[in-house]
C-alpha cells in the first residue's frame, strides 16, 4: 500500500538537486499543489483497493456467513451489506462519507471508525517510536562511520548495516522474543492492553519497536553514511577544511546540513516500510494495531474496512512525505 | 498492571461472600489433571487468551461470531437455554428442564428458578421468546434454530417457552446449546454491547476485543469462584503460547498441538487435552460420480493409514476414527470393530468396482482449521499406495463453501460438534437432510434414524443407534480417519477447567486459582 507513495521518494533520493528559494507565495502555491497531488494519488489508491478486494474470490457476505446458510440467506446478507450494487457506487458512497468522518460499517456491522479508533493511535505510537529510534541510531552510527572513512569503525558499521538491512522483520522479531522474553525473561513476550485500549506497560513496546527499527536502521545508516561521504567532496566543505575551521564545526555546520535532505528523504521512505512491517510485527507481538485489522479485513473481503485502513495509513505516509519535502526544501534553500 | 481501588474492593467483596460459601465441592469431571489442588478456593483473576481478529469483532450475541474471544465473552455474560455436558451431551443452563411432545415436534423449555439478569430483574418467558425470535431473524437464523419458524416460538406462562418444529426433531435441545443467548426483551441494537445478561460473569469493560468480566454473585447456576476473568484477544496461537510461557496469561484457550509440544517439557504448564474436539472427515460423494460405488468408498477407507494420519497431522493429539461421526457421544458404538489398513483388499475392491486408476482425482481442501490441508496431502500420498492418484487442491474458505461444499466428488470438511451421533445423522446423512455432504441416500439408515429418535424406551433407542452407526460405518460417504483433541495450555495454579470438546471449553464458571 505504501508502494506508489514511497516510490516517488526513492527516486528523489537518487536524483537530488538543490532547489532555489522562491518567494513565500510561490512556496505556498507549490505546497498546495503538492498536497492536491498527494490527495489525488490517495484517492486513486483507494479506488484501486476497493476494486482489488472486489476481484478477490468470494465476497464479504460469503466470508462472514455461517456454514449452512442457504442461498437465500446469503442473498439477504449480500443485500444487507449492499453488495448487490456496483462496486463504484459503493465506493462513491463510502468516499463521500469520508470528509464527515464517516468511514462506513464493517462487514460484521461494527462502525469502522470504532474499529480503527484504538488500533490506529497504537500503530502510530509504535511506528513513531520506531522512526525516532531509526533516526537517532542511524544518524549516530552513520556519522560515527563517516568520521574516518575507510577506518575500522566505518567498515564494521557499514558491513553490519548491510547485513541487518537484509533481515526481514519477522526474523528479527522472533529472535527478540526468544532471547529477551522466553530465555532471559527480561521483557514481556507480547503486548496486552488495558481498559483504555493502550498497551498495559511501556516495557511491552520495547521489543516491537526494536523489531521494526532494526532493519530500517540498516538501510538508513547506509544512506547517512553515503550522503556524508558525498557531501565531504563538496567544494564548500573542502574550503571550510582548508580555512582551518575546527572539525566538529565543519561537521555540524557544513557537512550535516548538506546531507540533511538526503537523510530526510531516506527516513521518509522508511515510514512506508515501517507501517508495512507493522503488519508482521504486530502479529508476532500481538500488538493491538491496525496491522491485524488489515489482515483480517482482507480475509473477510471487507472492502470498506481495507480502504479505511489504507486511507488512514496513506494519510499518515503522505503527511510524513510532505514533511520530508519541506525539510529538504528548507535545508537546501537555507544553504544557497 | 494497575491495581485499582476497584480490584481491592472486589477482593473485599470476595471475603464477605466467602462467609456465605458452603463447602461446594465442585463436580468431579471438571477438576484439572495437574496437582489436584485440593479444595476449590474463591478469588483471583484468571487471565485468558483466546483467538480472534480485530477486524472480525462482534458484540452481538446473535451475530456471526468468527472470534473465539468474542464467543468466550458472550458465553460468560449470557446464558444459552442448554449447554454442552459431560454425562449427557446436553446439560441445563438457563432452561432447567425440557420436555417434548410424543411426535417430537413440540418442545417445552422451563426457565431455571431464580434466574435474574445482571440488573436484578427476573428472566421471563417473554425475554426468552424475544431473544429466540431475534436469533431466528438473523441471516444465519434458519441454521441456528433449524425447523423452527419465528411464529412458532411462544411463551406459556411466566416460565415456559414452547418451540414447535416443522418436523420431528429429537436433537432440538442439543441444537440450542450454542447460540440461544438470552437478552432482555426489547434490548436496543445500540445497547447490545452493554446489555445485561444472566450468565456467571458481568461485563466490567470491553475494548477492541479485550474484556474484563466480574463475578455474578447471584448466578442461578451456583457459586462462581473467580473474582474476575480477563479475556485477551490473540491473532495468532504462536503469540498466545508465548504469552502463556512468559507468564502474561494463565490460560491459552484452544492454542493447538504445536504449542502443546513446546509446553510438554515445562513442568509449570498444564496441557489440557479435550478429546473429540474437531473431526476432519474426507467426503466421498455417494450420490453420483467416481465414488458412487460403495466398494470404491470402502477401498479408500481401507487405504488410509489412520495411525499415521493422527501422528503426523495432529502431532499425536487425537484419536483414530472408525468412519462414524459423533465420536464423543455417550452412545457412540465403540464395539464396532476398528477398520484398519488393508492395501491388498483395497486394490481388489477397486478392481471389482472397475475403478479407473489411470485418472487423477481432485481432493478439495481449505486451511480453515489447523491440519486440514495437511490431512489431505498425507491422505493423497497414502492412497497412492493402493493405486489411486489424487491431486490436492487448496481453496480459499469463501470459494470452498461457494463452489465445493456439498457439491464436489472428494473434499475435506470439519465439524466441531462431535458429541452426538444423531446430530450428524439428522444434519448431514439422513436422505432429506439439508447439508447432506456426500449426497448419500440409504433407506435402512433413514429407518434406523427414525427409530432412534422415536424410540419410547432406552433399550430400543440404543439398539437403533447402534444399527445406525453400523450402516454409517459400512456404507456412508464419510472417511473419518481421526478426531483432533482440543488443546488448552494453563499455568499451574489454574484448576477446574472444562474438559469438554468444542465450545464446552468456554465454561469457565467453575474454574478457580490455587494462589
Amino acid at each position: 500500500m505504501a508502494g506508489p507513495l514511497s516510490g516517488t521518494v526513492s527516486e528523489r533520493v537518487a536524483g537530488l538537486r538543490p532547489r532555489p528559494a522562491g518567494p513565500v507565495l510561490s512556496g505556498t502555491l507549490r505546497l498546495a499543489g503538492l498536497l492536491a497531488r498527494r490527495a489525488l494519488l490517495l484517492a486513486v489508491l483507494l479506488v484501486t483497493v476497493f476494486v482489488a478486494v472486489e476481484l478477490l474470490p468470494g465476497d464479504a457476505a460469503n466470508a462472514t456467513s455461517e456454514r449452512g446458510e442457504s442461498a437465500a440467506d446469503l442473498a439477504r446478507r449480500r443485500e444487507l451489506l449492499g453488495l448487490d450494487r456496483p462496486v463504484l457506487t459503493r465506493f462513491w458512497e463510502w468516499m463521500t462519507g469520508l470528509p464527515t468522518g464517516d468511514f462506513g460499517t464493517s462487514a460484521r456491522g461494527e462502525p469502522i471508525a470504532d474499529i480503527l479508533s484504538k488500533p490506529l493511535p497504537n500503530t502510530l505510537l509504535l511506528g513513531g517510536l520506531a522512526l525516532l529510534v531509526t533516526l537517532a541510531v542511524s544518524l549516530a552510527l552513520g556519522c560515527w562511520a563517516a568520521l574516518k572513512p575507510g577506518g575500522a569503525t566505518d567498515r564494521a558499521v557499514s558491513a553490519t548495516a548491510t547485513g541487518i538491512l537484509a533481515l526481514p522483520e519477522f526474523v528479527v522479531a522472533v529472535a527478540l522474543v526468544l532471547v529477551f522474553a522466553l530465555w532471559t525473561d527480561l521483557l514481556p513476550a507480547v503486548t496486552l492492553t488495558d481498559a483504555d485500549g493502550t498497551p498495559a506497560s511501556w516495557r511491552m513496546l520495547i521489543l516491537p519497536v526494536l523489531a521494526l527499527a532494526i532493519p530500517q536502521i540498516g538501510w538508513n545508516v547506509r544512506i547517512v553514511r553515503a550522503a556524508l561521504a558525498d557531501e565531504a567532496k563538496a567544494p564548500h566543505v573542502e574550503s571550510a577544511v582548508i580555512d582551518g575551521l575546527p572539525r566538529h564545526r565543519v561537521f555540524t555546520h557544513h557537512l550535516l546540513p548538506g546531507a540533511l535532505p538526503t537523510v530526510a528523504a531516506g527516513i521518509a521512505t522508511s515510514t512506508g516500510m515501517l507501517l508495512g512491517g507493522a503488519v508482521v510485527v504486530e502479529t508476532i507481538f500481538n500488538y493491538p494495531g491496525i496491522g491485524s485489522v488489515l489482515a483480517g479485513a482482507v480475509t473477510d473481503r471487507d472492502g470498506p474496512l481495507v480502504a479505511g485502513v489504507v486511507a488512514v495509513t496513506g494519510a499518515v505516509i503522505t503527511g510524513v512525505l510532505l514533511l520530508a519535502d519541506l525539510v529538504r526544501s528548507w535545508a537546501s534553500g537555507g544553504r544557497i | 498492571m494497575d491495581i485499582t481501588r476497584r480490584q481491592v474492593l472486589w477482593a473485599g467483596g470476595a471475603l464477605g461472600t466467602a462467609a456465605l460459601l458452603t463447602a461446594c465441592s465442585g463436580d468431579g469431571d471438571t477438576s484439572s489433571k495437574a496437582g489436584g489442588g485440593g479444595k476449590p478456593r474463591k478469588g483471583g483473576t484468571l487471565r485468558v487468551g483466546a483467538l480472534g481478529r480485530a477486524s472480525a469483532i462482534t458484540r452481538d450475541p446473535h451475530g456471526t461470531q468468527a472470534n473465539e474471544s468474542d464467543y468466550l465473552i458472550i458465553a460468560l455474560v449470557y446464558d444459552t437455554l442448554t449447554a454442552p455436558g459431560a454425562k449427557d451431551n446436553t446439560a441445563p443452563r438457563l432452561a432447567a428442564s425440557w420436555k417434548s411432545s410424543a411426535d417430537l415436534k413440540t418442545w417445552r423449555f422451563k426457565i431455571a428458578e431464580g434466574a435474574k439478569f445482571h440488573d436484578g430483574s427476573p428472566v421471563t418467558a417473554d425475554d426468552v421468546v424475544w431473544s429466540l425470535k431475534r436469533l431466528r431473524g438473523t441471516p444465519s437464523g434458519a441454521s441456528r434454530l433449524p425447523g423452527i419458524k419465528a411464529e412458532n416460538i411462544k411463551a406459556e406462562g411466566k416460565d415456559t417457552v414452547v418451540l414447535v418444529s416443522d418436523y420431528a426433531n429429537a436433537e432440538l435441545p442439543l441444537l440450542t446449546r450454542l447460540s440461544t443467548f438470552v437478552l432482555k426483551k426489547d434490548t436496543k441494537e445500540k445497547e447490545l454491547g452493554k446489555a445485561p445478561g444472566t450468565g456467571p460473569f458481568k461485563l466490567d469493560w470491553f475494548r477492541s476485543g479485550n474484556a474484563r468480566l466480574v463475578r455474578n454473585e447471584h448466578w442461578h447456576g451456583g457459586d462462581v469462584l473467580l473474582d474476575a476473568i480477563e479475556v485477551k484477544i490473540f491473532e495468532s496461537p504462536q503469540a498466545m503460547s508465548n504469552a502463556l510461557l512468559a507468564g502474561q496469561i494463565d490460560l491459552a484457550s484452544n492454542v493447538g498441538p504445536v504449542a502443546a509440544r513446546t509446553a510438554e517439557k515445562r513442568k509449570d504448564i498444564q496441557v489440557v487435552r479435550r478429546p473429540d474436539d474437531m473431526a476432519m472427515p474426507i467426503i466421498m460423494r455417494a450420490g453420483d460420480g467416481p465414488f458412487a460405488d460403495p466398494k470404491v468408498r470402502e477401498a479408500l477407507r481401507l487405504a488410509v493409514d489412520r495411525k499415521a494420519m493422527v501422528k503426523q497431522v495432529l502431532s499425536g493429539y487425537g484419536t483414530v476414527g472408525n468412519d462414524i461421526m459423533g465420536t464423543g457421544d455417550p452412545a457412540y458404538a465403540s464395539d464396532i470393530p476398528q477398520r484398519g489398513r488393508d492395501l491388498a483388499k483395497a486394490k481388489s475392491l477397486l478392481k471389482e468396482a472397475d475403478f479407473d486408476t489411470s485418472k487423477t482425482y481432485k481432493l478439495m481442501t481449505t486451511e480453515d482449521v489447523p491440519g486440514l490441508a495437511e490431512s489431505a496431502t498425507l491422505f493423497a500420498s497414502q492412497v497412492r499406495e493402493a493405486g489411486v492418484k489424487i491431486q490436492v487442491v487448496k481453496q480459499e474458505s469463501a470459494t470452498f463453501y461457494d463452489k465445493t461444499w456439498l457439491k464436489a466428488d472428494l473434499y475435506t470438511t470439519y465439524w466441531g460438534t462431535n458429541d452426538s451421533v444423531l446430530f450428524f445423522a439428522s444434519k448431514t446423512m439422513e436422505s432429506k437432510s439439508g447439508q447432506n455432504e456426500a449426497a448419500w441416500k440409504n433407506k435402512e439408515f433413514d429407518a434406523a434414524y427414525r427409530e432412534a429418535i422415536g424410540a419410547k424406551d432406552a433399550d430400543a433407542r440404543a439398539k437403533a443407534l447402534t444399527r445406525l452407526q453400523q450402516i454409517q460405518h459400512d456404507d456412508s460417504g464419510y472417511l473419518l480417519w481421526g478426531v483432533a483433541e482440543g488443546i488448552d495450555l494453563a499455568a499451574a495454579p489454574v484448576h477446574g477447567l472444562p474438559k469438554l470438546p468444542g465450545y464446552g471449553r468456554v465454561q469457565l464458571e467453575r474454574a478457580w486459582l490455587a494462589r
